[in-house]
């Protein structure tokens, strides 16, 4: 799932998935992301930092205080160079961090790796 | 007479995992217990262990409590625990404040090491949020150990490794590519330092 409400980047990241044969489910913000969580997704999360009403880090923060997160990866796919004094305490919960622009190999590498060890979790 | 192993303890943080996979992929097992203390909310900590394990010529586990490190090992700390090290050699694992924001701490692990006689100790701050491991650098260099932290350029996020550096306590300032071969350098028998 990519949670942005740049519609550009939710796009640009869809094609390039779907290159690579990967299915993305679109949030155009936190209470979006929240609605998947609770109807039963459960993947990666790529998570934007700069948004309306609810920033990333809250939403990180809402999903972890509604118990949402057992089954997911988030990491962050952000412009900001370097996290906010708001990502105390949240480290916990974010496996990763891509700044865009991202390098699209880099970036398909990263999230295959993530998605395997989500296959790990069906595993057990 | 007692024989410590030479310790080398990584902290690590956000873009830890995949940073972990390509530092230790396929390379030789090294002379000493790897403790690796991880932000990673438990759950995903035996994922990361067995992630870790596919690629790592050295057995990686989950550290245990009560558990003595050996050589030749990656202990993996888990998550919602602080782990100490008794006596540079004995696994302590136990639910207390966060430190840092966290828990595990880097800053607790490697806080709990002593001067070693025998044995090596190297500590290693890899990418991560926040400015956990720190401090636990600075008391590593104050012990005689050696201390490394990964290059900016490097990082997926440099908030850690360069709260590090920022301590004027660490020796090598490296690119991830070239962390494992320092470590295996420093271990060699007739490195001093």
């Amino acid at each position: 799932m990519i949670v942005d409400d740049n519609q550009y980047i939710r796009e640009s990241v869809e094609i390039l998935l779907q290159l690579n044969g990967t299915r993305l489910l679109n949030a155009s913000g936190g209470e979006e992301c929240l609605k998947h969580l609770q109807e039963g997704f459960r993947g990666v999360i790529l998570m934007d930092i700069m948004m309306p009403f609810m920033d990333g880090w809250d939403t990180i923060r809402e999903i972890v205080d509604r118990g949402l997160n057992d089954g997911n990866v988030i990491i962050m796919l952000t412009a900001m160079n370097e996290p906010t004094v708001k990502m105390d305490g949240l480290q916990e919960y974010v496996v990763d961090y891509i700044t865009k622009p991202f390098n699209p190999n880099e970036f398909i590498e990263k999230l295959k790796f993530y998605v395997s060890f989500l296959d790990g979790v069906k595993a057990h | 007479m007692r024989s410590d192993p030479n310790i080398i303890v990584i902290g690590v943080s956000t873009g830890g995992p995949m940073t972990l996979k390509q530092i230790f992929s396929g390379r030789d097992p090294l002379n000493a217990a790897v403790i690796i203390v991880l932000h990673i909310a438990s759950g995903m900590d035996r994922l990361i262990a067995n992630g870790l394990a596919s690629v790592s010529s050295m057995p990686v586990s989950l550290a245990k409590e009560s558990e003595t490190i050996q050589k030749g090992r990656i202990y993996l700390s888990p998550g919602g625990f602080h782990l100490k090290l008794e006596g540079n050699r004995r696994i302590v694992l136990y639910r207390g404040e966060r430190v840092n924001y966290v828990q595990p701490s880097v800053d607790v692990a490697m806080q709990s090491l002593r001067k070693s006689l025998h044995g090596r100790i190297i500590g290693v701050i890899l990418t991560g949020m926040g400015k956990d491991g720190a401090e636990g650098i600075r008391h590593i260099k104050g012990i005689g150990g050696v201390t490394i932290a990964q290059n900016q350029e490097t990082s997926a996020i440099f908030g850690m490794p360069k709260a590090a550096a920022q301590t004027g306590a660490v020796d090598y300032v490296l690119p991830k590519e070239k962390i494992w071969k320092k470590l295996a350098e420093l271990l060699k028998p007739s490195t001093s330092f």
